[in-house]
C-alpha cells in the first residue's frame, strides 16, 4: 500500500519535473516563434476563432441563469437594482475567466493534444527534426502563445455575452423588468479597471496553463490511437483540474 | 566468402561516409543491436536487409541521431552523431535526409508547400527558385501534377514518392530510404529504382535503402549487409550476398520458412499453452 502510493508520488514529480523541462523549452523557443507571426495568427484561429460558438453560447446562457437566480434572491431584500453589480461582478472575476477556460481546455486544449499526438504518431514530428526544423520552434512554441492570447479575448467576449444583451440583461431588463438604467449604472459605480485587469490576468495564466499541458501531453502521446486517446483524456482533466486550484490561488493574493 | 563471422569490417577512411561500431541498442527488455558494425561508403548505393524486427528502421533513426544508441559510436564524415549538441546534430541532418517508410508528409501543407518546407526553412532563395526546384523534384519522382493535393488525397505510394521529392530538396549528401518500394506499382517501383540510381551516379548522393525487396534492392546497389539478431550475418557485393553459403543468408534470400531465422517470436510450445488453458 505504502509502495503504491509512493510509487505514484514519484510518478507524479517525475513527470511535473518532466513537463518543467518542457516548459522552459518552450519558452527558450518563443522568441523565435515570435518571428513567425502567420504560424501565430493561424493558430490563433485554430483554437481561438474556433471555439467562438461554444464561448458565445455558453456566455449566454450562464448569464440568463445568472440574472434569472440573483433576480428572485434581490428582489425578497428589495435589491433588484443591484442585479446588474451582482451579475458583472460574479462574471467578471469568477465565472467568466473560469468557465471559458474550461471550456477552453475541453475544446482547444483536447485538439492540441490530438493534432499534436497524431504528428508524433505519423512521424511528422521526427520528420521535422530530420529536416534539421526544430518542432518545438515551429510547431510547438506557436500554439503556445495563441493560447495565452486567446483565452483573455474569449473570456473578454464571454463577459460581454454574459453581462450584456443577450445574457444578463435580457433576462433581468427585457423579461423581469428591472430597470436599465440602474442595471447599467450600479455596473458602472462597482465595477473598477482593477477587477478587469485581474480577470484578463486569470485568463491569460488559465490559456498558459491550458496550453502548456495540452501541448505536453501531446507531445509524448504513445504513438498508438490509444496514446492520443489517453493525451487529450488527460488534457482535459489535468487542465479543469489546474484551472479550478490556480483561481483559488490567484483569487487568495488578488483580493487580500 | 561473405559470412560475417570471417568477413572483415571494412577498414575506415574517407572513402567511408558513416562508420558505426560497436553499437548496441535496446528497446524495453528486447536488445535490438549487440555489438553492430556496419559501414556506408561515401557515393555508393548500400542496402540493408533483414528479416522484419531486425532493428532496420532503427539503424537510420541511430544514424539520423533521432535515437541514442546505450554504446558504441556513429560516425558521419567522421563527426560523431550522439556527442552533438542540437545545433552540431542540426547542421550533420541538413547533409543528410531520410525517407519515412509512411512518408511523414506534414498533413496541414499541400503536396507543393511540402516539398518547399525544407527549402523554406533553410535557404533564402526567392520564390520563383522554390517553385522551380519545386516543380524539379516532383517532376522527378512523377508527382508535378499533384503539388495541389493534400496528404490525406494520395494513396500510401504517392505519398511516399512526394516525401522522396522533399527528402532530395536540399540536395543531401546522403538519404536513407526506409522500405521506399512498400506498396508502389510495378512501374512506379521501376521509376523509383532509376531515380535512385541516377541521384546516386549524377549527383554523387550517398544512399542507404533498407528494404525487403530483395531482388530489386540488389539490383542497384553496391554494397549490401544482412542483419539479424543483433548482429550483421553477411556483408559484401550483391553478387557476394547472393553467393553467400551461410544458411541464414540463403533463407532471407529465397523467403524460406523454415531455417535459422526463426519465423515465430520466441514463445513456449503452442502445445503447452493449449494445455495450459483446457
Amino acid at each position: 500500500m505504502r509502495g503504491g502510493i509512493f510509487s505514484v508520488l514519484s510518478d507524479f514529480l517525475s513527470g511535473l519535473g518532466r513537463a518543467q523541462f518542457f516548459l522552459l523549452g518552450i519558452l527558450r523557443a518563443v522568441p523565435a516563434a515570435l518571428l513567425r507571426p502567420r504560424a501565430i495568427v493561424k493558430q490563433l484561429y485554430m483554437i481561438g476563432v474556433l471555439s467562438l460558438i461554444i464561448i458565445v453560447i455558453s456566455g449566454m446562457f450562464i448569464g440568463m441563469v445568472l440574472s434569472l437566480q440573483g433576480y428572485h434572491t434581490l428582489v425578497r431584500f428589495g435589491a433588484a437594482s443591484s442585479l446588474g453589480v451582482l451579475v458583472a461582478l460574479s462574471i467578471i472575476r469568477e465565472l467568466g475567466p473560469v468557465v471559458t477556460a474550461l471550456l477552453f481546455a475541453g475544446r482547444a486544449g483536447s485538439a492540441l493534444a490530438a493534432e499534436i499526438g497524431l504528428m508524433r504518431a505519423t512521424d511528422q514530428l521526427s520528420a521535422m527534426e530530420m529536416m534539421a526544423v526544430d518542432p518545438m520552434r515551429h510547431v510547438i512554441a506557436p500554439r503556445f502563445i495563441a493560447g495565452i492570447i486567446a483565452a483573455p479575448l474569449l473570456t473578454a467576449i464571454f463577459c460581454v455575452m454574459a453581462i450584456g444583451v443577450a445574457g444578463g440583461h435580457a433576462i433581468g431588463v427585457e423579461l423581469l423588468g428591472v430597470d436599465a438604467g440602474s442595471y447599467w449604472s450600479q455596473i458602472r459605480a462597482n465595477v473598477d479597471v482593477h477587477d478587469l485587469i485581474q480577470s484578463f490576468i486569470k485568463a491569460a495564466v488559465f490559456g498558459a496553463v491550458i496550453s502548456w499541458i495540452a501541448v505536453y501531453q501531446g507531445y509524448h502521446a504513445a504513438p498508438t490511437s490509444e496514446g492520443v486517446s489517453r493525451a487529450t483524456t488527460s488534457t482535459v482533466v489535468v487542465s479543469s483540474l489546474s484551472i479550478l486550484a490556480l483561481d483559488f490561488i490567484l483569487t487568495a493574493f488578488m483580493f487580500r | 566468402m561473405t559470412d560475417a563471422r570471417t568477413m572483415p569490417a571494412p577498414a575506415a577512411d574517407s572513402a567511408t561516409l558513416v562508420r558505426v561500431r560497436g553499437l548496441h541498442f535496446s528497446q524495453g527488455r528486447r536488445k535490438i543491436y549487440d555489438g553492430l558494425d556496419v559501414d556506408i561508403a561515401r557515393g555508393r548505393i548500400t542496402a540493408i536487409m533483414g528479416p522484419s524486427g531486425t532493428g532496420k528502421t532503427t539503424l537510420l533513426r541511430i544514424i539520423g541521431g533521432q535515437w541514442r544508441p546505450s554504446a558504441g559510436a556513429v560516425e558521419f564524415d567522421g563527426v560523431n552523431v550522439h556527442r552533438q549538441r542540437q545545433k552540431g546534430l542540426y547542421a550533420l541532418r541538413k547533409r543528410m535526409s531520410l525517407l519515412f517508410q509512411n512518408g511523414a508528409l506534414l498533413t496541414d501543407l499541400s503536396v507543393f508547400e511540402n516539398v518547399a518546407f525544407p527549402l523554406r526553412e533553410h535557404t533564402k532563395l526567392p520564390e520563383a527558385a522554390i517553385r522551380d526546384i519545386v516543380l524539379m523534384k516532383l517532376e522527378a519522382v512523377g508527382l508535378r501534377g499533384a503539388r495541389k493535393l493534400y496528404p490525406e488525397e494520395l494513396s500510401g505510394g504517392m505519398a511516399r514518392r512526394v516525401a522522396l521529392a522533399r527528402a532530395i530538396a536540399l540536395d543531401p549528401e546522403m538519404v536513407m530510404y526506409d522500405e521506399p518500394f512498400t506498396g508502389q506499382d510495378p512501374i512506379s517501383m521501376g521509376v523509383l529504382m532509376r531515380l535512385i540510381q541516377s541521384l546516386n551516379r549524377s549527383l554523387g548522393i550517398t544512399s542507404v535503402i533498407v528494404s525487403h525487396d530483395v531482388e530489386e534492392v540488389l539490383s542497384i546497389a553496391d554494397f549490401a549487409y544482412v542483419i539479424s539478431n543483433g548482429q550483421v550475418l553477411a556483408r559484401g557485393t550483391p553478387d557476394e550476398i547472393r553467393a553467400s553459403e551461410s544458411e541464414y543468408v540463403q533463407q532471407f534470400l529465397q523467403g524460406r520458412p523454415d531455417g535459422p531465422v526463426a519465423f515465430h517470436f520466441k514463445a513456449r510450445p503452442l502445445a503447452d499453452e493449449l494445455m495450459e488453458r483446457a
